[in-house]
């Protein structure tokens, strides 16, 4: 239970190679796949996405010196599956990339509404699949949350954090669980900002100036959804639900509302 | 606009409240039952008032102003013509009680009396007064000079005019107000429960460390302290108390239910920073 405090260290060293020569396969849904290309052409990688097919419209978000593709490069040093409100399209993205991209390639995979562990089932060589905890708005931070799998090589360890400096973040290595750690207490900070809501406590708008000025919290929680988007932190809140079971993590209705409706919560 | 208002409680929020209040040029009148405290907080408040100055937060002209303006009242009766009083006593119902129908019976009918109650219910202590829409209340956050929030908490019965003074008077301590109903918790203390409950299930479930969970929350989150920083700073046992308040309030509601870490913790005495040992060690 007791730990001492020490420093972490820091890592933003540049890489020592041409980041125009990798190619970073991003797969997934809207806006994780725009966020994602934008802070990898950023750094100069070369960026090949796709939107998952019910988002058509959000390829024309993708930024310039993106290119959409329909099909993973063979040639991709890593790849990204960006899903997290739809079991069907991950489990379709993941499949197909795991059986285009050669086997050394680590395939980084969000993995906050479904498991590492569940998601090694869905492909054939599980040991090059990592969790990452893509939420949207969560890359603006400095480090980024990786999940390991059951059996995590090492390899793919080093290659995770390997990404996470090529980005100029640091990362943190957590045990494979729904809602991962920042995640998890962010929408269910979310989720209790809408039973409050909806219990006429206050106005969205005061529970987020007293959530900042009472707790000193960067953003406030209402301000949160509208950065991540209602639907994903539905998301997030019906799998700990689904996974935990408990009327702990029920999904409170106006945060089930907003997310149908994509609004935000009480505004 | 109120000139003057009346404290009742002179420990750290009702202390904490004059300064603020006195800062912001109000005149303060404040009283405590309590004889030994009322002898000690004038050097507690010129002690307060001169580390402020030290830190360049004021000038010394301010501070002496500011300590001018805090009149110690040795009988609640001194209050009798506040147009405003706030009652920073113990979190105790009784005691509570006791003080508000005192307080019914001298003020003029117009005067508010607003409660900086953190866990009780401002309609429950209104019940106890013959002018319920008069009583409001008033929740300060620790420090109370430096933190810019007050709840100003509705109850069944306060009138919008009392809502509407009470908010103008926060303003005029150059705080932001933010009006809430009379729920457990109110806003702060129940919106913020997950953000420690789900850090001490993660810790539990063993998803990852004490480092790490503060560490993910501060560099990903970009929150200024991590969950069990917090916990320590704020003390492990004065958070487990809230958290039981409002998981009982809500009647064993399992999104507030503490955990059994915490009371692990408590019960072993390691309570954080004040106990040099909580989640981290302060040597």
């Amino acid at each position: 239970m007791v730990a001492r405090r020490k420093k972490a260290s820091t890592s933003t060293r540049k890489p020592a190679f041409d980041p125009k020569e990798k190619i970073l396969c991003i797969f997934g849904e809207s806006p994780l796949v725009e966020e994602y290309a934008v802070h990898c052409v950023a750094r100069s990688f070369t960026v090949h996405a796709r939107i998952n097919s019910t988002e058509k419209d959000a390829v024309s978000l993708l930024p310039k010196g993106a290119k959409a593709v329909r099909k993973g490069s063979p040639d991709s040093s890593l790849a990204l599956e960006l899903t997290n409100t739809s079991a069907e399209s991950k489990r379709k993205n993941l499949m197909e990339l795991d059986k285009t991209l050669p086997l050394q390639t680590l395939i980084l995979t969000s993995s906050i509404t479904i498991t590492v562990a569940e998601q090694t089932t869905w492909v054939q060589h599980p040991d090059r699949i990592v969790g990452i905890a893509a939420l949207p708005s969560l890359l603006d931070g400095e480090m980024i949350e990786f999940a390991l799998p059951p059996h995590p090589e090492n390899s793919a360890t080093m290659r995770a954090m390997e990404f996470a400096s090529w980005l100029g973040k640091e990362a943190a290595f957590v045990q494979d669980s729904i809602g991962m750690v920042l995640p998890r207490i962010i929408c269910m900070l979310a989720n209790e900002a809408c039973f409050a809501i909806a219990e006429g406590v206050a106005t969205s708008a005061d529970i987020d100036t007293a959530m900042k000025y009472g707790t000193n919290y960067p953003s406030g929680p209402v301000e949160w959804t509208d950065k991540i988007g209602s639907r994903q932190v539905f998301a997030v809140m019906r799998a700990l639900a689904d996974s935990f079971g408990e009327d702990r993590y029920r999904v409170a209705p106006l945060l089930q509302r907003s997310a149908l409706l994509n609004v935000v919560p009480g505004r | 606009m109120i000139k003057t208002i009346g404290i009742v409680g002179a420990g750290t929020m009702g202390a904490g409240i004059a300064q603020a209040a006195t800062l912001a040029r109000l005149d303060v009148l404040l009283y405590d039952a309590s004889p030994e405290v009322l002898k000690s907080v004038s050097g507690r408040l010129k002690g307060d008032f001169r580390r402020f100055v030290e830190k360049g937060r004021i000038s010394n002209t301010e501070a002496t102003e500011a300590l001018a303006r805090i009149e110690i009242a040795k009988s609640i009766s001194s209050l009798a013509n506040a147009d405003f009083v706030i009652e920073a006593a113990v979190e105790d119902l009784t005691i509570k009680r006791e003080i508000f129908k005192k307080l019914d019976a001298i003020v003029p009918t117009h005067a508010i009396l607003a409660t900086n109650t953190s866990s009780l219910s401002v309609s429950s202590i209104a019940s106890f007064t013959k002018t319920p829409e008069s009583i409001i209340g008033m929740h300060f956050f620790n420090p109370p000079v430096l933190m810019k929030l007050v709840e100003v908490v509705k109850g069944k019965e306060t009138s919008i005019e009392t809502i509407r003074t009470t908010v103008d008077l926060a303003t005029q301590m150059k705080k932001t107000p933010v009006v809430c109903k009379d729920t457990p918790g109110f806003i702060v203390n129940r919106v913020a429960r997950p953000f420690y409950g789900e850090a001490l299930r993660l810790l539990g479930e063993g998803v990852a460390s004490v480092e790490e969970i503060d560490r993910i929350v501060k560099k990903s989150g970009g929150f200024r302290m991590g969950p069990f920083e917090l916990m320590d700073l704020i003390g492990i046992d004065i958070n487990y108390a809230v958290t039981k308040s409002v998981y009982e309030q809500f009647f064993q509601e399992p999104r507030f239910r503490p955990h059994p870490i915490q009371r692990q913790m408590v019960e072993g005495g390691t309570l954080g920073r004040k106990t040099k040992k909580g989640f981290y060690e302060y040597p």
